[in-house]
C-alpha cells in the first residue's frame, strides 16, 4: 500500500498550497502516474478521498493522467514506445525494457512519473 | 516554473511539476553520496516473504565477513528474529522495524547507516521488506538491486511483478533444488527476465546445497 504514503503526499502539498493565501476552494488535482511506476491508479484515487475527509479540500476530486513509456537504446538509437509483453499474463500487457528493434536492453526516458501536474482552484 | 491560466469563470489552473517521490530519491542520494565518501558498496534485497532473502544473506555474510568489514539492515515488519540469526556471525546488525510499512524507505535506511561504524565497512546487505511491488518505487541509494525469488513462488512470478525486475541489476532464483518437485521451470523464469530486460543477470542458487553462491559472491563483489 505505498498508494497510501503517496496519497499523503499529495494531500500535504495540495492543502499547503489551498492554505497560503489569497483563500482558495480547490477543485481538482492532476496527476500524472507514468506506466512503469507500480502505483495503482484506482488505490491512489480512493486513498486520497480518504484522507481528504474533514480538511479544506474535502471536496476536490482527483483526476489520474496516464503516461506512456518511453525507451531508448544505447545500442540501435530507437527512441519510441518500448517492447510490449502481450501474453504474460491474461488480459495484461506488459513494458519491457527490450529494444523492439533490436532486442537489447534500453532505458526508459518516459513512463516513471508520478507527479501533481496541475491543481486546478476558485479564489474565495 | 509556475504558470497561472484565467478563465472566463475565474477558475484557475497552476501548473507543477511536484514530484511525488522526490523526497525518497533525495535521501537516497544523499545515503549515497555518504557511502560512497566511505567506499561502501550497499546492496538491497528485495523479494517475497519466504523467498530466502534473509538464509542468502547469512550465506553471503558466511563467505565474505572474514574478507571485508560487513554489516546487514535488516528491514523486518515487526520482529527481530531474522536480525538475530545474522547478528549470531558476529557482524554489525541494525534491524528495521517498519511496523506497518510495507516497504523500507531511504529515511530509514539513512538513520540505520548513522547507527554503524562506516569507517570499519565496506559492504552493507540491505533486506528489503518482503513485499514484490512496494519497494521498487523507493531507491535506498544502494549500488545494486537484487530481486530474489524462489520456485516456490509458482511459475509466474517474474510476470507478475515486472516493475521489481525493470529496476533490478541482479536476479537470484532461489530454492533450485525443488524445482522438480514443485514442477517449476528454472529455464523459463530466467526466459521471463530476458524477456523484460535481456542483460540482466540472473544467478540459480540453492542455500540448501551451495548451488550458485559462489556466483552470487562474484557478482556483489562486482558491483561498481
Amino acid at each position: 500500500m505505498h498508494e497510501l504514503s503517496i496519497a499523503s503526499s499529495i494531500v500535504e502539498s495540495v492543502l499547503e498550497f489551498a492554505e497560503s493565501p489569497p483563500p482558495k476552494k480547490v477543485l481538482k488535482v492532476i496527476l500524472q502516474i507514468g506506466e512503469l511506476t507500480c502505483v495503482e491508479s484506482e488505490q491512489l484515487g480512493f486513498c486520497y478521498t480518504a484522507i481528504i475527509k474533514e480538511t479544506p479540500i474535502e471536496d476536490s476530486v482527483v483526476e489520474i493522467e496516464k503516461i506512456e513509456a518511453e525507451v531508448v537504446c544505447s545500442h540501435c538509437d530507437y527512441l519510441g514506445p518500448p517492447k510490449y509483453w502481450d501474453e504474460a499474463i491474461a488480459g495484461m500487457r506488459i513494458a519491457t525494457l527490450q529494444c523492439p528493434q533490436c532486442g537489447k536492453t534500453t532505458e526508459a526516458t518516459k513512463g516513471h512519473e508520478c507527479t501533481i501536474r496541475t491543481i486546478r482552484y476558485v479564489e474565495q | 516554473m509556475i504558470k497561472i491560466e484565467s478563465s472566463p469563470d475565474e477558475i484557475y489552473d497552476i501548473e507543477l511539476e511536484h514530484s511525488l517521490l522526490e523526497a525518497n530519491n533525495e535521501l537516497a542520494k544523499k545515503n549515497r553520496a555518504l557511502l560512497d565518501k566511505h567506499a561502501i558498496t550497499a546492496i538491497d534485497f528485495m523479494g517475497a516473504i519466504g523467498s530466502g532473502k534473509t538464509t542468502l544473506i547469512t550465506r553471503l555474510v558466511e563467505k565474505l565477513k572474514d574478507r571485508m568489514g560487513v554489516a546487514v539492515f535488516n528491514g523486518d515488519a515487526t520482529t527481530s528474529s531474522d536480525a538475530d540469526t545474522i547478528a549470531g556471525y558476529g557482524v554489525p546488525v541494525v534491524q528495521i522495524a517498519t511496523i506497518n510499512g510495507c516497504h523500507l524507505d531511504a529515511n530509514v535506511v539513512g538513520k540505520a547507516c548513522a547507527k554503524v561504524d562506516l569507517g570499519k565497512i565496506k559492504l552493507i546487505f540491505i533486506e528489503n521488506i518482503g513485499n514484490l511491488i512496494c519497494p521498487a518505487e523507493f531507491p535506498l541509494g544502494s549500488r545494486a538491486r537484487v530481486v530474489v525469488v524462489s520456485v516456490t513462488e509458482g511459475p509466474y512470478m517474474v510476470r507478475k511483478h515486472p516493475h521489481m525486475f525493470l529496476g533490478a541489476q541482479l536476479v537470484v532464483i532461489n530454492k533450485v533444488e525443488l524445482a522438480e518437485i514443485m514442477d517449476v521451470s528454472v529455464e523459463e523464469l530466467i526466459r521471463d527476465v530476458h524477456t523484460l530486460k535481456p542483460d540482466l543477470q540472473v544467478i540459480p542458487t540453492s542455500c540448501k546445497t551451495g548451488q550458485g553462491l559462489d556466483e552470487i559472491v562474484k557478482a556483489v563483489l562486482a558491483v561498481k
